[in-house]
């Protein structure tokens, strides 16, 4: 980790004398990277960019930057000294000012050190502000404020940007633009980002490496598809909402058995002694479904999601199971109908705690 | 940038010492020794200083009460002729002091006076004296306050209701209530906070008033504390009464406090929110309250407006015996200086809180905003007393020369005293300013490099200048109306409008401060119709 572009080292961050996130590391690799934060609200993730940002103190650890400590236990370098740009999550564009002269402030902090990649009108059409420049901050929507304040952190060329919950008040129908529009700015600038985040998809798209903060801890700190396909901890399997854990043995190192399901095979990520009593991890799309298997189990929920329908079949043994199905399939089951699986069941990487 | 001993911190924490030292010497000279005073009183008038202040300070909270709430909510839920007019008009009422409008109701109602001129005028010669009603005394001194500060429960009481949702009423009206039933269940108590806060407000006038009640003859603990200063030379005891008076009025902060227990009175903004729709009066209920509001407006702002004006008619000798030029620049002058010395160290210290976050600084900003509940000739008398002991018990040991003459009877002082006075105002005004600035906005200014200054020079003056001129204002009209510390410290040959209409009313000389009262009132009103705006505060909610 000794020459990362940025690196957090064994962190306590802190908000009133009160711990939220404890022993914190991790680091970004090269410069221009996009890591995000993900975790549910109140868990901290504010904290952990305010105190980057220098307006939180540390007691314990060190951030670093290019080398340079920023914050440790005997140092804090102001948040002015530090080329770091924060965009929060509520409106904080300088109320007095017009949207365009609160993005030219921004573009003055620019002044002399870098050149931009993307110029300012680039960013102002990307993001879609172009009609909102002579207005002020009272007369625009809380999206419009928060993509002007995104537009004002763009233009300073920070060597980090900081960026909470960006697309939050962004409308739904609009946000995947912004999302592909921001990642583009990101990427075309060079501009190293820590974005923090309670949607996991959003953080799946924008980040090369994505953080799990629960519980008051880092969890997981991998690529987004480790963290989606090979979480680390029961906590994050519930945060991520991807399965359900169901009582197995392993009875070879590339099977298991479960009473309900039979045989399982597939790949451990992590191996176990044969004969462990295991947790399996069951995704949505581990299990295929098969009207003409025997293996049937009773159908209690549907959840329709527009290209897929997730049904959730109860077993003997009261577990529920989530099963993906492509909504286009030839025919529907209700609920109360037997709805059958696939066999043999193949599980390509098999998630066991 | 987060250090919270920074130069900001060292500064607020100055002028909140400095605010604080009169308002502890009130406090601390309730240990010392008195005179024989505290006997004679205590066994003659302090009973009747007590119960006259007593009665008179229900008599003004019921009076403005009624006045105050009743025409907030005409204005504020229902539109008849004028209503607009009167929304603002009423306001006006400020720029009469309650001395003044004392001066107006003794001109109008004594023997021989407007009145009697009218009637005569208007019927013949004829014994009119005896059937012209006298307002003076008790009588006269609780209308002359409540005419005068029943502004203050308006103003509050209005934009409580002015942030009501029309989703309260609809609810009133989908259980069945009357207009009435809504009026004094949903609407009275949602905006009860706002109500008391301006109740306390004339509480707090209330008590410390001076001109109307020493005009009047009417003893009260304010009157008994600037006698035993005067009369008996007493510091101690007119600091012990003070202390006396100020537990008054925390003791109606305190049983107020408690009455409300857990209650909630303040609404979600975001969401939920549906402007009112002002209800149309027609016919006699139109004509009602239209009536109702002209009477108050008639009588609050016409009538002392007209009397004066009619005296300066009258006897215009009298306005060319005064040099009006002098009077103005005088006023003028202390306005000026005053609001700019209390802007300014507010703004600071403010700012200080802000960036600071430390909670001495905190609990002494609270302390020294408490200047404003103590009236101002108790103020007045415990700078004296602080400068005197200072000077007594340091300078002179040190062997310096004296400096009471650089701090009584100087502008300097009386800069000081109106400082400790209306710093409330202030820093009140300036802090309500602050907490639409959310801390967000200080923050990013601090990522885009911006130092601490200039952060305060770029980001917050030029967002406050509405607030800072709003404030100004405010300062500006009390202390164009200030009456009793101006009369204990302004210099010798040094007089303002408020002091010359008083020095001629206690000569009974009633005809010739008809000039000064009439300029002040004018003057006074033009500062309320440029910030009416602002007192009324529609669009910055």
């Amino acid at each position: 980790m000794g020459n990362n572009f940025f690196e957090v080292k064994n962190v306590d961050f802190k908000v009133g004398g009160i711990t939220k996130v404890a022993n914190v590391s991790f680091a970004i690799e090269k410069e221009g990277d996009i890591i995000c934060l993900l975790g549910p609200s109140g868990i901290g993730k504010t904290t952990i960019l305010r105190t980057i940002a220098g307006l939180e103190k540390i007691k314990r650890g060190s951030i670093e930057l290019k080398g340079n400590v920023l914050s440790s236990e005997k140092k804090n370098l102001e948040p002015e000294e530090r080329n770091i740009s924060l965009a929060f999550q509520e409106n904080s564009l300088f109320p007095h000012y017009t949207v365009e002269k609160n993005i030219l402030l921004g573009a003055e902090r620019n002044k002399g050190k870098k050149d931009h990649q993307v110029s300012l009108q680039e960013i102002i059409e990307l993001l879609d502000i172009s009609l909102t420049l002579n207005k002020y901050p009272h007369e625009i929507s809380a999206g419009e404020a928060q993509r002007a304040s995104l537009a004002r952190s763009l233009v300073t060329q920070p060597d980090l940007l900081l960026l909470d919950e960006p697309l939050s008040n962004v409308d739904q129908s609009f946000k995947e633009e912004i999302q592909e529009k921001l990642k583009k700015i990101l990427k075309a600038s060079k501009i190293t980002t820590i974005i923090v985040t309670h949607d996991s998809y959003e953080a799946f798209y924008l980040g090369s490496k994505c953080g799990i903060i629960l519980n008051q801890e880092l969890k997981q700190f991998d690529d987004p598809y480790n963290v989606y396909h090979l979480p680390n901890s029961v906590e994050v399997v519930n945060f991520l909402n991807r399965g359900t854990l169901i009582p197995a043995e392993v009875t070879s190192p590339k099977s298991l058995e479960n009473k309900d399901l039979g045989t399982i095979t597939g790949n451990f990520i992590r191996p176990f002694p044969i004969g462990s009593k295991v947790k399996l991890l069951v995704q949505p799309e581990d299990l295929h479904h098969d009207d003409k298997s025997n293996l049937k189990f009773e159908v209690v929920d549907r959840k329709f999601r527009g290209t897929n329908f997730i049904y959730t079949l109860k077993t003997p043994s009261n577990a529920l199971l989530p099963v993906f199905v492509h909504s286009h399939h030839i025919h529907q089951h209700e609920v109360d109908e037997k709805f059958g699986i696939k066999r043999p069941i193949h599980i390509d990487h098999i998630v066991c705690f | 940038m987060l250090k919270q001993f920074n130069i900001w911190y060292v500064l607020s924490l100055l002028i909140s010492i400095i605010v604080i030292i009169p308002i502890l010497t009130v406090f601390s000279s309730f240990f010392e020794n008195t005179s024989n005073y505290f006997d004679v009183l205590k066994n003659t008038f302090l009973f009747e200083y007590t119960l006259n202040s007593f009665i008179l300070l229900t008599s003004v909270l019921t009076l403005t009460f009624i006045i105050g709430t009743g025409t907030a909510y005409l204005v504020s839920f229902y539109e008849f002729p004028y209503s607009n007019f009167f929304k603002w008009g009423l306001i006006l009422s400020f720029a009469v002091p309650p001395y003044i409008y004392a001066y107006s109701l003794t001109a109008f109602f004594e023997n021989y006076g407007t009145a009697f001129t009218i009637l005569k005028n208007l019927f013949g010669e004829a014994n009119y004296n005896k059937h012209i009603p006298k307002f003076d005394g008790m009588f006269g001194s609780i209308l002359s306050i409540s005419f005068s500060l029943f502004g203050y429960v308006y103003i509050l009481a209005r934009a409580s209701f002015l942030y009501q949702s029309q989703n309260l009423i609809d609810l009133g009206k989908n259980l069945g209530f009357s207009n009435f039933r809504c009026f004094y269940s949903i609407i009275l108590p949602a905006a009860r906070p706002a109500i008391v806060a301006g109740l306390s407000l004339v509480a707090m006038e209330t008590l410390a008033e001076f001109g109307a009640v020493d005009f009047f003859s009417i003893n009260t603990l304010t009157t008994g504390i600037y006698n035993s200063w005067i009369a008996f030379d007493d510091l101690a005891f007119a600091n012990q009464l003070s202390f006396f008076l100020l537990m008054f009025i925390f003791a109606l902060f305190i049983l107020e406090n408690l009455s409300r227990k857990r209650a909630k009175y303040h609404f979600n903004s975001r969401g939920g929110f549906k402007q009112k729709k002002k209800l149309k009066l027609t016919k006699s209920k139109a004509l009602l309250a239209f009536m109702f509001c002209f009477f108050i407006f008639f009588v609050s702002f016409l009538f002392p407006l007209i009397q004066m004006l009619y005296w300066t008619l009258k006897f215009p000798e009298n306005l060319f015996d005064l040099n009006i030029l002098d009077l103005s620049l005088n006023t003028l002058y202390l306005v000026v200086l005053s609001s700019l010395v209390l802007i300014i160290f507010s703004l600071v210290s403010n700012y200080g809180n802000r960036v600071s976050k430390n909670k001495l600084l905190n609990l002494m900003s609270t302390l020294s905003i408490s200047g404003y509940a103590i009236p101002g000739v108790i103020l007045a008398i415990a700078f004296i007393t602080f400068i005197a002991w200072i000077d007594d018990s340091m300078i002179k040991n040190l062997g310096f020369l004296s400096i009471k003459k650089m701090f009584i009877g100087s502008i300097f002082g009386l800069v000081i005293v109106y400082f400790v006075r209306f710093y409330s105002i202030a820093f009140n005004g300036i802090k309500s300013g602050y907490e639409k600035i959310n801390i967000h906005v200080d923050e990013s200014a601090y990522l885009l490099g911006y130092s601490k200054r200039k952060t305060f020079v770029n980001i917050h003056v030029p967002f406050l200048r509405n607030s800072l001129l709003f404030v100004g204002i405010l300062i500006s009209l009390e202390i164009i109306r200030e009456l009793p510390i101006t009369l204990i410290l302004r210099p010798f040959n040094f007089e303002t409008f408020a002091t010359t209409a008083y020095i001629s009313a206690s000569e009974d000389l009633l005809e010739a401060a008809a000039v000064p009262s009439l300029f002040l009132i004018l003057i006074a009103s033009l500062f309320i119709i440029v910030s009416s705006k602002y007192i009324l505060r529609e669009n910055n909610g």
